[in-house]
């Protein structure tokens, strides 16, 4: 297989297991290409690419647009503060103006689920989803599972405890999917004030003392407390939160195993994670930074080659 | 206008015709002359390969948006529109701007009536702007000619409102109609909490935020005595809920939208804002058990719920999109698709005898001598919903496009009719 099974990224959900195995061997290569003294390719140079930005973010952002340059594509970038959105504008009204000016794709980061699936029924550039509220963040999974990949031999029977806010988590469920379809075993663990009332029917196992998690798993993707996104209080107060659910060296130090660290950034540091965990040796948070950048390329790449073949 | 329906089977289980198959002449003054084998008669004839009547068709919950919104629908099309849909009376939603509230808004409402085939009878608020904190002058409004008081789309949170308003409507027979939706459960949610809301991402609106309201209401009802409907109840447990109250001699009713009867959450996997409504979607087996309350009279009847919107309150992102679907000429074809081939006539009975006896109305039966007020349907024929065929303002419906099995040809009241003259695609 040499093409993805999709028009747009727009979740793990719509992808298959070839298309996440094909992701990762084209990831590969281009993290070769990105560790070379010349780190760019012409893949794209006929390709526009606008990055579309309804939400704050540093690192996603960067990370894409790392990618496309690397890539030989023409960047737009535009975020909410400086859009028309605030004057009342839609969001098909907004992708549109901006498609007008003949942009091939679009990278989209927006707060409402579904945006990026709405704007797909709508128009008819390649749609990458770079985070819709609360529901998916393809290309974090993507990396994620690549970068577990790169650490761990095989996904079959392997344990990955994600522990944190599940419930405002986009990254979980995009893990989850992702994670399931590669075969591996799946816990999310956090208060259950912060845990979807039926996410267990997505196969996953649910468990509320953090110690236990990381007793169970091999790998634990430690979350992000989602403030910005608690429209209503779930817990008392982020010192409680760390108290009992942060995780310190010495509770790693407990376990009878070593096992995998990893977040996506940014870290609440002290809150979830204590430095002494987020800079230590099981942590390979930096490799999954590193990784981002080739798998949005295999995306960007991949996607462009499904567009110039229709 | 003289008709005559050509073997129509009646299904009217007052009539001595019921199920049975007849002609039937209606003169020009409106009433049934004559039941039996007519041959030859000077008036317009109605034929279809399975025409079926009834008594006409009551809708207990509608939004014709007027006034305020009349650019989504307004009043005398939404009369157009509910007897294409084969209604002769509706009760709208006060949930207009301004709220209907005042006797005069109450007037405003019946305008029409006695011009057109569909009658309109007005639902007032129960609470100013149906905030739920002062009362409205509901006496005042139903000597204008409200028998229902209801927030419509607004449930009456607070209890002491609802205790209050049971006891006062107490004097008329006024009926009360909540809305059961516990306003805190369902905050910042927009469909049903289950696996699908969580595949979507989405915050889901917990069965639990209905069924602890009725819960709360019976309750209440117990204390205050009186009695209370329903509106839209649409899981599996309100219906269990409700069917243990009766069956205790609760004074209490309720309705479902016959959308529900048909569709469940399973249809917003790509976030298709014509499915986004309040009550949510749910589950096929809330759908089940809601079929179940129909056929076994636990809820008494089917409603339209139909709420208009224009695009740019539906062409959005899922969480921005307003709640509604059009759904008044929906209503029978989804019907014919809940039963299924089954029992229609416990259906029909719920558009016919059931609104009108939850309000305390005699229902027009279809007798010799009788007033007409009928509705003219085949199960068995299709038409398809598009184009001019959708009679309403709005086109927030995702049925249109597609050819519907269930076709209402007409509806009579008295001198007055809407004959449907469907267009092919």
């Amino acid at each position: 297989m040499s093409e993805l099974s999709v028009n747009h990224l727009l979740g793990i959900k719509n992808l298959t297991y070839d298309d996440l195995q094909l992701i990762f061997e084209i990831a590969d290569q281009f993290k070769e290409v990105i560790n070379r003294p010349i780190k760019k390719v012409p893949s794209l140079r006929d390709i526009t690419i606008a990055n579309v930005f309804f939400e704050n973010s540093t690192r996603t952002r960067l990370s894409f647009e790392l990618a496309e340059k690397r890539l030989s594509a023409d960047v737009i970038n535009f975020s909410s503060s400086s859009s028309s959105v605030k004057k009342g504008e839609t969001l098909l009204d907004t992708v549109n103006n901006i498609l007008a000016m003949k942009v091939d794709m679009i990278v989209m980061r927006h707060p409402s689920p579904g945006a990026p699936h709405f704007l797909a029924k709508h128009i008819k550039a390649n749609i990458v989803n770079a985070g819709d509220g609360t529901h998916e963040h393809p290309t974090q999974a993507l990396l994620d599972t690549f970068s577990i990949r790169s650490k761990h031999t095989s996904f079959e029977g392997l344990k990955v405890a994600i522990i944190g806010d599940i419930l405002h988590s986009r990254v979980a469920i995009s893990n989850i999917f992702a994670l399931k379809k590669l075969g591996a075993e799946v816990m999310v663990c956090g208060p259950n004030t912060l845990i979807p009332k039926f996410i267990h029917t997505l196969g996953v196992q649910v468990e509320l003392d953090v110690m236990k998690a990381l007793q169970w798993c091999d790998v634990a993707n430690v979350l992000r407390i989602q403030l910005e996104r608690q429209q209503i209080k779930y817990f008392p107060s982020t010192r409680e939160y760390s108290l009992y659910y942060g995780i310190n060296k010495a509770m790693l130090d407990s376990l009878d195993k070593e096992i995998t660290i990893m977040h996506p950034g940014p870290i609440n540091r002290g809150v979830e994670l204590a430095s002494d965990v987020a800079d230590s040796d099981h942590s390979i948070i930096l490799d999954q930074v590193e990784n981002g950048v080739a798998i949005r390329m295999a995306v960007l790449y991949l996607l462009a080659s499904v567009r110039s073949n229709q | 206008m003289s008709f005559l329906l050509k073997s129509a089977t009646i299904v009217d289980q007052h009539s001595t015709h019921h199920l049975s198959k007849k002609d039937i002449l209606i003169n020009d003054q409106g009433i049934i002359e004559k039941i039996g084998s007519i041959q030859k008669a000077d008036a317009e004839v109605i034929r279809s390969d399975n025409l079926t009547v009834s008594p006409g068709w009551f809708d207990l919950r509608a939004n014709f948006c007027d006034p305020g919104y009349e650019y989504k629908e307004d009043l005398f099309n939404g009369l157009k529109l509910a007897a294409a849909s084969g209604f002769t009376a509706v009760v709208p939603v006060p949930n207009t701007k301004p709220v209907i509230q005042n006797k005069n808004d109450i007037n405003y409402l019946q305008r029409f009536n006695g011009q057109q085939t569909v009658k309109v009878y007005p639902s007032g608020a129960v609470t100013i702007d149906c905030k739920g904190s002062d009362l409205t002058e509901m006496l005042d409004m139903y000597h204008a000619g409200a028998l229902v008081f209801t927030d419509g789309h607004m449930p009456i949170w607070n209890t002491d409102i609802l205790v209050k308003t049971l006891m006062y409507l107490q004097k008329t027979g006024g009926l009360l109609i909540n809305r059961p939706e516990d306003k805190r459960l369902t905050a910042f949610a927009s469909m049903h909490e289950g696996e699908q809301s969580t595949v979507l991402g989405m915050k889901g609106m917990p069965s639990l935020s209905e069924e602890i309201m009725i819960i709360r209401d019976l309750n209440l009802l117990n204390y205050a005595g009186g009695r209370i409907h329903f509106s839209t109840i649409s899981t599996e447990k309100a219906v269990k809920i409700i069917k243990k109250a009766k069956k205790k001699g609760a004074k209490v009713s309720c309705d479902v939208a016959a959308y529900q009867l048909v569709f469940d959450d399973s249809l917003l996997h790509d976030y298709d804002t014509n499915y986004k409504v309040n009550p949510p979607l749910r589950e096929k087996s809330d759908q089940r058990n809601l079929i179940k309350g129909v056929k076994e009279g636990t809820i008494n009847a089917i409603v339209s719920a139909h709420e208009p919107q224009d695009e740019e309150c539906k062409k959005l992102e899922f969480d921005l999109a307003d709640y509604g679907m059009l759904s008044l000429q929906t209503v029978f074809p989804n019907i014919v698709t809940a039963s299924d081939g089954n029992d229609l006539e416990l259906f029909i009975d719920k558009l016919t005898y059931g609104p009108r006896t939850v309000l305390g109305l005699e229902t027009p039966t279809i007798e010799t001598g009788n007033r007409a007020e009928i509705t003219a349907f085949d199960p068995d024929d299709t038409w398809w919903y598009g184009g001019a065929n959708n009679l309403s303002k709005s086109h927030n419906s995702p049925q249109l496009g597609q050819e519907l099995k269930g076709k209402v040809i007409g509806a009579i009241n008295g001198t007055h009719h809407h004959i449907n003259h469907f267009v092919k695609p």
